[in-house]
């Protein structure tokens, strides 16, 4: 599965960070950063993070 | 001394913990033109949007409430436990497992069944004094709407409102200057209020169902991930941080537009503007006019050394009518604005802001549409207009249906 997040609208609040940790994460300057292409068995926490994101940034492929 | 230091002697110093002081005033405004922050009696304010926009997910801040109880002389009792437990209080892992845990009951899928629920709502309770072309807005509708909209989440009836928002209204003296002598009170209702959410607990485990307590009841099945304690724990946080701020917040709406009649006008024409609307007075008028932070190490930001157990005071008020951000800060429900922090932001981001975003936008909508050319009737009550803030007492008049 594709993941993306529409950097024009996240906040970096790092919601998706918490719901999962194994597919979203920050960098040492604290940018944003994800797998772009993630194991089926990781769908629930993909799932989840776009669920709980307060900017509802993150878009599923 | 270093140039640092100079700088910060320099700095504009806001007495915060005044009364009277408000996040409003001139004061403030000339303090954000002058200088990214000021010192306070607490430590430190930050007063414009780009530097509120970085300190509220800075990796070297955590949330700054946590240590309440004890700051009040508070170190015992049930409410000091819950507080120093909740989701809020906690930091890292424990934080990151909680949150997950919540998140389901918390997700933007249940507003759709809940929107017919705020409707009803709204319109039960504007039923009962359109005819009379008066009333008082906080009595009468947005703290029944607000634990009304509560009572819609735990799944029980109406008529519980008036208990609920008592039991919340005795827990919330805990957040007073006058929390120690209030402390009786303030342990009844606690214990009142978690008994309630044991209630609520076994009659789901009797009936597991998919609403929010049972989504709740849900993350409990895996005890190792939400024991529990932490599930009683998590129903008593949202009733007791839904309340208060959802009412407070939509009071501030309504004195936001009996100030701009034309914009209510606006509004009552155009019902899909409610959703704008709502961003719209979070950013001018939010209830919630600071969010608090505290440095969990020493480090530099703006070259400002900030030493381990600072307190900051993100100013979400001042940093949204910040002029370098909002060129026309006027209150504009049309205009497309930069993100107001009225949620606050980071990790600690308002868990319950999908449901209080909806249940503000369907108020909104049909208070507009069926309270016409709203004005002030009587002396308006206030908080201070500093951390929470909001009327006590709101007697408006407009024109009988």
């Amino acid at each position: 599965m594709k993941v993306d997040v529409d950097m024009s609208i996240c906040l970096l609040h790092g919601q998706c960070v918490i719901a999962a940790p194994a597919v979203f994460s920050f960098d040492d300057a604290g940018g944003l950063v994800w797998v772009a292409e993630v194991d089926e068995g990781l769908r629930g926490d993909v799932e989840a993070a776009a669920d709980a994101c307060p900017e509802q940034a993150i878009l599923i492929g | 001394m270093t140039q640092a230091d100079l700088h910060k002697d320099d700095a504009p110093y806001l007495d915060v913990a005044d009364p009277t002081f408000s996040i409003r005033s001139q004061a403030v405004m000339e303090a954000r033109d002058a200088s990214w922050y000021a010192r306070t009696p607490y430590g430190l304010a930050a007063l414009r949007y780009e530097d509120v926009q970085k300190l509220l997910r800075h990796p070297k801040l955590r949330q700054g409430s946590y240590r309440w109880p004890a700051h009040s002389g508070v170190t015992g009792g049930i409410f000091a436990r819950w507080w120093e437990s909740m989701l809020l209080s906690q930091e890292g892992d424990t934080h990151a497992r909680l949150r997950r845990m919540a998140n389901p009951a918390f997700s933007p899928k249940l507003i759709t069944d809940l929107r017919p629920k705020f409707q009803a709502l709204a319109n039960r309770l504007i039923d009962q004094f359109a005819a009379k072309g008066e009333c008082d807005f906080i009595a009468d509708f947005t703290e029944p709407y607000a634990t009304g909209v509560i009572c819609d989440l735990l799944g029980l009836p109406f008529e519980k409102w008036r208990e609920l928002a008592d039991i919340a209204g005795e827990m919330g003296l805990a957040l007073g200057v006058t929390f120690k002598q209030d402390l009786p009170v303030v342990e009844a209702a606690t214990a009142r209020l978690m008994a309630y959410a044991e209630d609520l607990v076994a009659a789901r485990r009797a009936a597991p169902s998919d609403d929010f307590i049972g989504m709740l009841v849900q993350a409990n099945a895996d005890k190792s991930q939400l024991s529990d304690q932490e599930l009683i724990d998590m129903i008593v946080l949202a009733i007791f941080g839904g309340i208060d701020t959802t009412r407070n917040q939509i009071g501030l709406a309504m004195a936001m537009f009996i100030e701009h009649p034309d914009q209510w006008a606006l509004l009552a024409e155009q019902p899909d503007l409610a959703k704008a609307a709502v961003e719209e007075v979070m950013r001018v008028r939010p209830t919630v006019t600071w969010v608090t932070r505290e440095a969990t190490e020493d480090f530099t930001y703006n070259d400002l050394p900030i030493a381990a157990g600072t307190t900051l005071h993100l100013f979400s008020q001042s940093a949204c009518s910040d002029p370098a951000v909002f060129a026309n800060p006027d209150f504009d429900i049309t205009a497309d604005r930069k993100p107001h922090f009225g949620f606050g932001g980071g990790a600690h981001h308002c868990l319950g802001h999908f449901i209080a975003r909806g249940d503000m936008t369907e108020a909104l909508k049909l208070l507009a549409q069926r309270l016409r050319n709203p004005r002030f009737n009587g002396t308006v009550s206030w908080l201070p207009d500093s951390g929470n803030t909001g009327a006590i007492s709101m007697p408006i008049a407009f024109d009988p249906s």
